[in-house]
């Protein structure tokens, strides 16, 4: 049976393996069970950039109706990710610093690092001094839901927290306490030392 | 007048089933009847319940039961007659009664009393009819009057009683009650019927009763204060029975058959002879006769039970000496059985180098058999049996070793039929290249049939297998624990190698397609791909994964099926 890629609606382009029957079932055998696990992570991965997802939930598998219908299922050959698998692959993702569970202490739900912090610590420093707000102070919501769309919109506020607290690190960033809440205030880098 | 003559008073609130001896039965009932006495209706007796047994009538009166029922032995009736009635005189019966017939001298009390027969000492239980009682009831030997009885036959009781009767007597006089006798030992009072104490078991004084009985008959508490003139014509021999309310027919039908039973002359004995015996008397003493005296009659009892005793006592003595001779009979058997088995072990050397028997040549080409074997072998020859089929034993065999070998060449023979035999018979493995341990071991145990193998010892002899099978048969044991026995193509890399094939020529198979196709039972072929599947030559489909359990063709939910191996070597060709 020859496999073929498969664009998605969304146009995405699935991988050939996707329409293989046993990529859906977690595999006894170690080599063919780490393989497939890769594969899994890396199309998660892609398809969070694609559709700009941050998170997954072990919930998502379980009932259609999400945005990760195209990946958890496979309507043509009529295979779907089982939950169980699933929680095994999210288990995978956060060994692999790929995510990290969001909220803490449960393994039902993550937020996925299709950018590592360190990469959206520079893309954010990038869009602040693009956009000429260095040494201003911005609230958390003007970074993520600016009034033009930026790379930065709809990030998640604790990845946004993360990335702040990298570029404070570098003496790049300082977060203030302002009446609405926090704020943030950017400063140019020192010839990133 | 007849009335008071002829019957007795009876306490009416007892019911007649009570009032009845243990040996009478109820014929036939009738309520509604009037009693005439004479030609005279009785003033005491208007209305009232008949009931004719087969030896007396009752009469039960309706308004006084107590005091003016009676009832009439039917042994005094001599003739009946029958009045249908007209208009307002109802239907009547006329009992004739006759003295002469019966005046018992007994009292009816008597009947009510148990007694010891003096000739066979059975106690005669109480409850019997006058008539019945009369007799003894196992050997049926008239009883004597109560009185001789204390006299003649306990002798020794005389003074006693007498003694007792005398030290009792002011307190039964006093108390006038003859229903209590007293003990002389515990001074219980027990009823008068009684001839021991209910307590200590002593003799009762028979005296006393005796007496207050006779004070009772010469005075009884029925005898009417003016007793009306005796006049002895027919008149007053009658009594009318009147029906007031009809069901006189089949009252007096019923009375006419209970009258023509005679139920009361069955076992009665002639007046003044005491001849009459019973059959079981007759033929039991029939060389004695009863009017010898009894000592005889009792001689003759025990002569009976020695003769009975004597003939158990032959009976035995011959049934063990039918043991002895069948002990001595025994002794020729084994020494017969000996003569045969000598007999056969002369005779197997002349079969061993007789041609017919191929068979023997392979065991018995060696002539230091031990005796055992070649009498077991030369007798089973002598008695046509192949010797293909018997099963090897240890007592054929040298040693061990030798043991072993001949067992594996035995098994190779069920597993893969025999190789010289016919071909027709083929073994357990002839269709099948893998087959589990235990079934073997039954399979053979069930072709042996006899001197079965322990599996301590099949598994000893399964390293030997391969040399006597081909192809070869091997061992191994699966994931589970199960151990098979298999041919080549069933060795694990062999079966991992035809399985990849055929998924990689057929497609993804299910679990029970490539059952099918190998001939294996599911749970085998489980067992197996799960040793292939480690090897990771394939990998599974889930069928929980399925989205919808019947998409298209119908699938078995939890079924897995199985993938030639599609992870190993894949790259990535999906969005960068």
């Amino acid at each position: 049976m020859a496999l073929s890629t498969h664009t998605t609606t969304t146009d995405f382009l699935l991988p050939s393996i996707h329409s293989a029957p046993p990529f859906f079932t977690q595999q006894l055998h170690p080599a063919s069970l780490s393989i497939a696990t890769e594969q899994w992570i890396q199309l998660i991965l892609k398809y969070a950039r694609h559709r700009r997802l941050f998170t997954i939930k072990v919930e998502d598998s379980e009932a259609p109706g999400n945005n990760w219908d195209e990946v958890l299922r496979n309507e043509r050959i009529n295979r779907k990710v089982l939950p169980s698998y699933l929680t095994y692959i999210l288990a995978q993702m956060v060994s692999k610093k790929l995510a990290v569970y969001e909220p803490p202490k449960q393994d039902r739900s993550v937020l996925i690092y299709w950018r590592l912090p360190e990469e959206w610590a520079e893309v954010l420093h990038d869009w602040v001094s693009s956009t000429g707000n260095l040494n201003t102070i911005m609230t958390f919501y003007e970074i993520t839901d600016p009034p033009i769309a930026s790379p930065l919109s709809g990030l998640p506020i604790p990845l946004l927290r993360q990335a702040i607290a990298i570029l404070s690190r570098s003496n790049r960033a300082q977060i203030i306490a302002i009446a609405e809440g926090e704020g943030v205030r950017f400063f140019p880098s020192t010839g990133k030392a | 007048m007849s009335l008071r003559k002829f019957t007795q008073s009876v306490d009416g609130t007892i019911p007649i089933q009570a009032l009845m001896y243990n040996d009478e039965e109820l014929i036939s009932t009738q309520d509604g009847v009037g009693i005439y006495d004479g030609l005279q209706k009785s003033p005491d007796h208007p209305s009232g319940t008949v009931h004719v047994t087969n030896q007396r009538l009752f009469y039960i009166d309706a308004t006084k039961r107590a005091s003016r029922s009676f009832f009439l032995e039917l042994s005094r009736v001599s003739r009946t007659d029958y009045y249908a009635g007209l208009f307002t005189s109802s239907s009547k019966v006329t009992l004739h009664l006759s003295t002469e017939n019966s005046a018992p001298e007994e009292p009816s009390q008597s009947g009510f009393k148990s007694w010891e027969c003096e000739v066979c000492a059975y106690r005669n239980p109480p409850g019997l009819s006058p008539s019945a009682s009369r007799i003894c009831g196992l050997c049926g030997v008239p009883r004597s009057l109560p009185v001789t009885i204390s006299s003649s036959n306990v002798p020794s009781e005389v003074p006693q009683s007498t003694l007792a009767s005398a030290s009792t007597s002011a307190l039964s006089q006093r108390s006038r009650k003859p229903s209590a006798i007293a003990c002389p030992a515990c001074t219980f009072l027990n009823h008068p019927s009684m001839q021991t104490c209910e307590i200590c078991s002593t003799t009762l004084p028979k005296a006393v009763g005796v007496s207050t009985h006779i004070e009772a008959k010469s005075a009884p508490a029925t005898r009417p204060t003016t007793p009306g003139p005796d006049d002895d014509d027919s008149e007053s021999k009658m009594l009318k029975l009147s029906f007031r309310r009809g069901g006189d027919k089949p009252f007096y039908t019923a009375l006419k058959r209970s009258l023509k039973g005679q139920a009361w002359g069955v076992a009665h004995p002639n007046n003044g002879n005491e001849g009459v015996r019973s059959g079981i008397c007759e033929c039991m003493f029939s060389s004695l006769t009863l009017h010898s005296n009894r000592f005889l009659l009792k001689a003759g009892i025990m002569q009976v039970v020695e003769t009975n005793a004597q003939h158990r006592d032959t009976n035995m003595s011959n049934a063990l000496q039918d043991l002895e001779a069948l002990m001595v009979k025994a002794k020729d058997m084994v020494r017969l059985a000996a003569e045969l088995n000598e007999r056969l072990t002369a005779s197997s050397t002349t079969t061993a180098n007789n041609p017919y028997s191929s068979s023997l040549s392979v065991l018995s080409s060696t002539s230091t058999e031990p005796e055992e074997a070649t009498f077991i072998r030369s007798s089973l020859s002598q008695l046509g049996l192949q010797m293909e089929n018997t099963p090897v034993t240890l007592d054929m065999m040298k040693d061990e070793r030798e043991w072993m070998e001949q067992l594996a060449r035995e098994l190779a023979n069920v597993l893969q039929g025999s190789e010289k035999g016919t071909p027709s018979i083929g073994g357990m493995m002839k269709e099948r290249g893998i087959i589990a341990l235990d079934e073997v071991w039954g399979g053979w145990n069930r072709a042996r049939g006899v001197a079965l193998i322990p599996p301590s010892t099949f598994l000893q002899v399964i390293p030997h297998l391969a040399v006597f099978t081909t192809p070869t048969i091997t061992s191994r044991t699966l994931n589970s624990g199960l151990a098979v026995l298999h041919t080549p193509p069933y060795s694990r890399a062999a079966f991992a190698a035809r399985i990849c094939g055929l998924l990689a020529l057929a497609g993804p198979k299910s679990t029970t397609e490539i059952a099918q196709e190998e001939g294996m039972t599911i749970g085998l072929t489980t067992e197996m791909l799960n040793i292939v599947e480690e090897d990771g030559d394939v990998c599974r489909d889930d069928g929980q994964s399925v989205i919808q359990e019947n998409k298209g063709d119908i699938l078995v939910l939890g079924e897995v099926d199985w993938w030639a191996n599609l992870f190993s070597g894949y790259t990535w060709d999906g969005q960068e």
